[in-house]
C-alpha cells in the first residue's frame, strides 16, 4: 500500500522532535548559528533577523535525581529535566541560550545552565513583565527587547536592520497562520487529522528553522485535505493547562476504551504558542512585536488586568470551547506547578456552568498510564452518560 | 579488642537490628533481626543468637556498644551497655576495619541513608545524609518485593535481567511504589519493573552523593548493597568504583564493637 | 491477605440464564464478583501480585467455592489499575463508574458522595439519584498510596494491619504529625517511637494524620449526603473516626451482603448485568 504523503509528513516532523539533537547539529553543521530558549516570551523574530536559528529546550523524558542538588524537590520536573540536560551537556551544540523572566522554576533551570553548563559567557535573560495587560507594559517590553537586539548585534558582531526584523515577522507569520490552519481542521466533526499528529507536529514546529518548517508545513495542509479520509471525531476533549511535550499522553488520551479525539490544546508547547499574529509593514518594529506577544492567549504566569482581577485567558477559552465544541476538558498541569493549577481553581467553575466534565492530569516525567487511563476513561464515561 | 576480649556491636536500626562479636580484631559471629519498633527485645534477641553462634556465653563479654538510629532506646541498665556511637562513626570506622583502604562509605539503610568519608584511621571527614523526601529506601524495597511476590534476593536477580528499559517516579518512595505498580498493572515484565526499583534507589543515592567529595575507595554498607543491581547502577551514576565486602548489613555494628572506649 | 470467599448457598448457578462476573484489579488485591439472575452469588479477593496471575487466582477460588467455569460466564466487566490485564472480559469500565454502580446498589439512590479509599489512590465521587456520575477528584500525587501505606506501617510497628484501627482509638492524645505526606509522617512516626513515645500514641497519630489528608481531599470536592466509603480504608476505624470528626459529616454504615471493598467489583459485575442484557 502507498503510504499516503501527509503521512510522510507527519512522519518526518515526528522525528525531528524525538531527535531534536540530530536536528540541532544537522543545522550547526551548516554553519547555522544556534539558541536555545526555555520559555516561550521570547521576541524570536529577532533572533531570526539576527540569522540565528531557535530551538526550544524540551524534556528528554528521563527519570533522574541528580539536579536536586541544584534545583529544589518541589520544583516542576519540566524545569529538572531542562536542568538536567544542560548539566549532561546535550546542548553544547548550542551558541546562545535565551530565556523571558516568567515562572521561577524555568528560571531556575537557566540558572543551572548558566552557572553550572558552560553557558556563562553565552546566555540573555530578557526581561519581560508579567502584568502584560497595561500600556507601560508594552513600553518596557520595547525597552527590554530593543536592549535585546543591541545584545544580539554584539554578540554576531552585525547590525540588524529593520527590513531583517520585518522578513523575520512575515515568516513567523506564516508558521503561525499555517499552523493555526492545521489545528482548525479539528473543528470538524469528522476531521482528517488526530490531535496527536496536530500536537505532533506543533511540538516540531519549536524547534525547527520556520522556514523550513513553512515549506512541509504547506504542504501537509494541500495533502491532508485532499488526500485523507474524514473519520468522525468520537468524544471532542480540549486540553487547556502547562507546557506538555510528551506525545504518549496525547496518544494515551486518544486511544481510550471509547474513540475520542483531541480537539484543541491551550498550553505553552501549542496553541499558545503560535495562536496570535505580530502586526506587520509597522514604522516601529520592537513596538509590533511587544504588541503582537502581548496579544497571545496568556500564559496563567502573565495574565492580570489590575483592579478587577479578571483572567484575559478565560475568555479566549470560552471562545474555544465555543469554536470546538469539546463534550469534556483535561486540564493538563506539572506536579508543583504554581501558575497553572491556580487558573484551573477559576476555570473550573466556568466549565461547571457550560455543564462540560473535566479531569485533572497531573503531569510529571514519568506517566502512570493505567491510573491515567482510568480517569480519563471514567470522563468519557461521564460524558456518555453511563450508568447499568 | 586485644588480649582475648570479647566486645559486642548492636546497630539498632530502623528495619533490623545486628549484631557482631569481635575477639582479638576477628569476628566471631554475627545475628540479625527485624527491630519492629521493640528494640530492647531484638537486641536481646541478636545478642543471644550471637553469643549461641560464637559458642560464647553472655558472662565472658568485656563489654557491648551501640549504635543506630534507635541506640538511645536500649536501657542500659537491663543490658551491660558500655556506651552509643553515632551512626557515622560506626559506619566510618567498621568500613575501615573490613577494609583499611576505604575512605568513603555509602550506607544504604532502612529509613535513611548517608555517605560518610574518613581518615586512614577512621576520623570522620565529612557526612551527608538523605533529604527528607528520599526517605526510606529499604523499607520501598522491602515494600516492593512483596508487592511483585518475590523475596529481596531474587528482586536483585530479575533485575539483572531486564532487557527493556521503564522509569518509575523520581520524587519519592511512594510515586515509585505507585508506578512500580501502574507499571505491573501494564504488563510490563518483572524484570524491566525490578530493575526500574534498582535504578531508582542508586539515583536517589547517586543524587545525595553529588554532595560530598567521594574519597576513593568506596565501599557501600547496609541491606540493600546486597543487590548488584543497585550496585551497578549507582557505579554507572556516580561514575566512581564501588566495592561492596561480605557482612555490607554489619558495618555499623561492627564499627560500634571497634569504637571500644569511642566517641559518644 | 491470603484467598478469601464467600458464597450465597441459597442459589444454584446450574438452572441460571444469566450469570456475569465483575473483576476489580486494584493495587492491593484483586476481586472477583459473580452475579446470578442479577443477584449476588459468591465472590473472591486475592492479593494482586501479577495481574494476570492474581485474576485467574481469584477465578479459580470461585470455581473451588462453587464449580462455576470461566466459559459459564456469560460477560464478564474489569475495573482497576490492572483492568486491561484481564484478557477474559468483554469490556472495562473505570471505577469510578462502577463504585456509583455498586454503591447505589447497595446502600440506595439516597447517595449522593462516595469516598473509595483505596490502596494507592483516593476518590471522591458525586452522583445523582439515578447513578449517574456528574464528577469525580482524584488524589493528587502527593497523597498516593495512603492505603498501602497502613500496611507498611502495621509492618514496622509489627501489628496486624486489621488491628492498628482499633489500636488507634486507644489514645485520645498524641503528638501530631506531618499531614500533607505519607513519607514525612511516617519518618515522623518513626522519630516518635525513638523518642520514646508509647507505640499506641504513634499509631493513633499516624492514624490522625492519614484521615487529615484524606479529608483535605474530600472538603475539596465537597460531600452531599448521603455519603459513603468504599474501599480497604473502610474497615480501619481509626481513619474512619476521624474522617468523620474532621469533616463533621458521617458515613452511612457498611451493609452486611457486600465488604466495602467488593463495592467496584459488584459495579463492574451490574454493567456486565446490563451490557448482557441489552446484546
Amino acid at each position: 500500500m502507498v503510504k499516503k504523503e501527509s503521512d510522510a509528513i507527519i512522519e518526518k516532523f515526528r522525528s525531528i522532535i524525538e531527535n531534536v539533537t540530530e536536528y540541532g547539529k544537522s543545522l550547526h553543521e551548516k554553519g547555522r548559528v544556534l539558541a536555545g530558549y526555555m520559555c516561550t516570551h521570547i521576541p524570536e523574530e529577532i533572533l531570526y533577523a539576527a540569522g540565528i536559528v531557535p530551538i526550544r529546550i524540551l524534556t528528554s523524558h528521563e527519570s533522574q535525581a541528580m539536579t536536586r542538588s541544584y534545583i529544589h524537590e518541589t520544583y516542576c520536573s519540566f524545569s529538572h529535566d531542562c536542568a538536567y540536560q544542560g548539566l549532561r551537556r546535550n546542548y553544547d551544540y548550542l551558541d546562545l541560550i535565551v530565556t523571558g523572566s516568567s515562572c521561577i522554576h524555568m528560571g531556575e533551570a537557566f540558572n543551572v545552565w548558566v552557572r553550572f553548563a558552560g553557558f556563562h559567557e553565552k546566555s540573555y535573560l530578557i526581561q519581560y513583565p508579567h502584568i502584560i495587560h497595561t500600556k507601560p507594559a508594552t513600553g518596557f517590553m520595547v525597552e527590554s527587547f530593543g536592549q535585546f537586539k543591541e545584545f544580539l548585534q554584539k554578540f554576531t558582531g552585525r547590525p540588524i536592520s529593520d527590513e531583517d526584523i520585518e522578513e523575520a515577522i512575515s515568516i513567523y507569520n506564516t508558521n503561525r497562520r499555517l499552523l493555526k490552519r492545521l489545528w482548525e481542521f479539528l473543528r470538524s466533526d469528522k476531521p482528517p487529522l488526530t490531535g496527536l499528529e496536530a500536537a505532533t507536529v506543533t511540538l516540531a514546529s519549536q524547534v525547527m528553522d520556520k522556514q523550513e518548517c513553512n515549506g512541509m508545513l504547506e504542504q501537509l495542509i494541500k495533502k491532508v485535505g485532499t488526500e485523507r479520509a474524514r473519520e468522525r471525531s468520537g468524544v471532542r476533549l480540549l486540553l487547556t493547562g502547562g507546557s506538555c511535550d510528551d506525545l504518549r499522553i496525547f496518544e494515551l488520551i486518544e486511544n481510550l476504551a471509547d474513540r475520542s479525539t483531541i480537539i484543541f490544546i491551550d498550553s505553552c508547547t501549542a496553541a499558545r504558542y503560535f495562536w496570535f499574529e505580530v502586526p506587520e509593514g509597522r514604522s516601529n518594529k520592537l513596538e509590533a512585536l511587544a504588541e503582537g506577544y502581548v496579544g497571545r492567549i496568556p500564559c496563567p504566569a502573565k495574565d492580570n488586568v489590575p483592579g478587577t482581577g479578571e483572567k484575559k485567558r478565560f475568555r479566549l477559552i470560552k471562545q474555544f470551547i465555543e469554536d470546538f465544541r469539546p463534550h469534556g476538558v483535561i486540564f493538563i498541569y506539572q506536579r508543583f506547578c504554581s501558575p497553572q493549577p491556580m487558573d484551573v481553581v477559576g476555570l473550573k467553575p466556568l466549565l461547571l456552568r457550560l455543564g462540560i466534565p473535566f479531569v485533572d492530569l497531573e503531569l510529571d516525567t514519568t506517566i502512570p498510564i493505567a491510573q491515567f487511563r482510568a480517569q480519563l476513561d471514567a470522563l468519557v464515561e461521564i460524558i456518555k452518560k453511563v450508568v447499568p | 579488642m586485644n588480649n582475648g576480649k570479647i566486645v559486642a556491636g548492636i546497630d539498632a536500626g530502623h528495619l533490623n537490628t545486628k549484631a557482631v562479636l569481635i575477639k582479638d580484631g576477628r569476628i566471631l559471629s554475627y545475628a540479625k533481626a527485624p527491630t519492629a519498633c521493640d528494640v530492647l527485645a531484638a537486641t536481646q534477641n541478636v545478642l543471644n543468637e550471637a553469643l549461641k553462634n560464637a559458642g560464647v556465653s553472655p558472662d565472658r563479654l568485656s563489654g557491648m556498644y551501640i549504635t543506630g538510629v534507635f541506640r538511645n532506646m536500649v536501657e542500659t541498665r537491663t543490658l551491660n551497655v558500655g556506651g552509643t556511637v553515632p551512626e557515622y562513626i560506626a559506619d566510618a570506622k567498621g568500613a575501615l576495619f573490613l577494609d583499611n583502604k576505604a575512605r568513603t562509605v555509602i550506607d544504604i539503610g532502612g529509613n535513611v541513608h548517608m555517605a560518610i568519608s574518613f581518615d586512614e584511621s577512621g576520623n570522620v571527614l565529612d557526612v551527608i545524609e538523605n533529604d527528607k523526601c528520599a526517605e526510606g529506601l529499604g523499607i520501598f524495597y522491602r515494600n516492593m518485593a512483596k508487592v511483585l511476590g518475590v523475596t529481596e534476593e531474587e528482586l536483585s536477580e530479575l533485575a539483572l535481567r531486564a532487557t527493556k528499559r521503564v522509569s518509575v517516579a523520581i520524587q519519592c518512595r511512594l510515586s515509585a511504589e505507585s508506578e512500580a505498580i501502574d507499571l505491573m498493572c501494564q504488563g510490563v515484565e518483572i524484570e524491566d519493573i525490578a530493575d526500574a526499583i534498582a535504578r531508582f534507589i542508586a539515583d536517589r543515592v547517586a543524587a545525595m552523593c553529588t554532595y560530598v567529595a567521594l574519597r576513593k575507595k568506596v565501599v557501600v554498607a547496609g541491606g540493600l548493597a546486597k543487590s548488584q543491581a543497585v550496585i551497578k547502577h549507582l557505579q554507572n551514576m556516580i561514575k566512581e568504583e564501588v566495592s561492596v565486602g561480605d557482612l555490607p548489613e554489619y558495618v555499623g555494628a561492627i564499627g560500634a564493637a571497634v569504637s571500644y572506649g569511642g566517641a559518644k | 491477605m491470603s484467598e478469601l470467599g464467600s458464597m450465597n448457598k441459597q442459589m444454584d448457578w446450574k438452572k441460571a440464564n444469566v450469570i456475569v462476573a465483575g473483576v476489580d484489579v486494584g493495587s492491593v488485591t484483586t476481586k472477583v464478583l459473580i452475579l446470578v439472575e442479577g443477584q449476588v452469588y459468591a465472590w473472591s479477593q486475592v492479593r494482586t501480585i501479577a495481574p494476570k496471575e492474581s485474576v485467574f487466582n481469584a477465578i479459580n477460588e470461585v470455581r473451588y467455592q462453587t464449580g462455576l467455569e470461566l466459559q459459564n460466564i456469560q460477560y464478564v466487566v474489569a475495573t482497576g489499575r490492572g483492568s486491561t490485564q484481564v484478557t477474559f472480559a468483554q469490556r472495562t469500565m473505570s471505577e469510578i463508574s462502577c463504585a456509583v454502580a455498586g454503591a447505589l446498589r447497595i446502600w440506595g439512590s439516597s447517595v449522593r458522595t462516595i469516598l473509595d479509599a483505596g490502596g494507592d489512590s483516593c476518590k471522591v465521587i458525586h452522583c445523582t439519584d439515578k447513578g449517574r456520575v456528574t464528577d469525580f477528584l482524584w488524589s493528587d500525587k502527593c497523597a498516593t498510596g495512603i492505603g498501602r501505606s497502613m500496611e507498611t506501617f502495621a509492618d514496622l510497628v509489627k501489628k496486624e494491619v486489621t488491628e492498628i484501627g482499633d489500636i488507634a482509638l486507644q489514645s485520645d492524645q498524641f503528638p501530631k504529625l506531618s499531614d500533607f505526606c505519607v513519607v514525612y509522617a511516617q519518618s515522623e512516626a518513626l522519630d516518635l517511637i525513638r523518642s520514646k513515645v508509647p507505640l499506641k500514641q504513634v499509631i493513633a497519630a499516624y492514624h490522625y494524620a492519614m484521615a487529615k489528608r484524606i479529608s483535605t481531599l474530600v472538603a475539596r470536592s465537597g460531600v452531599k449526603k448521603d455519603f459513603v466509603i468504599i474501599g480497604g480504608l473502610a474497615k480501619n476505624p481509626g481513619i474512619i473516626n476521624w474522617l468523620e470528626s474532621i469533616l463533621k459529616v458521617s458515613r452511612l454504615a457498611p451493609k452486611p451482603e457486600v465488604d466495602p471493598t467488593l463495592i467496584a467489583a459488584l459495579g463492574a459485575a451490574l454493567f456486565a448485568d446490563a451490557f448482557y442484557r441489552r446484546q
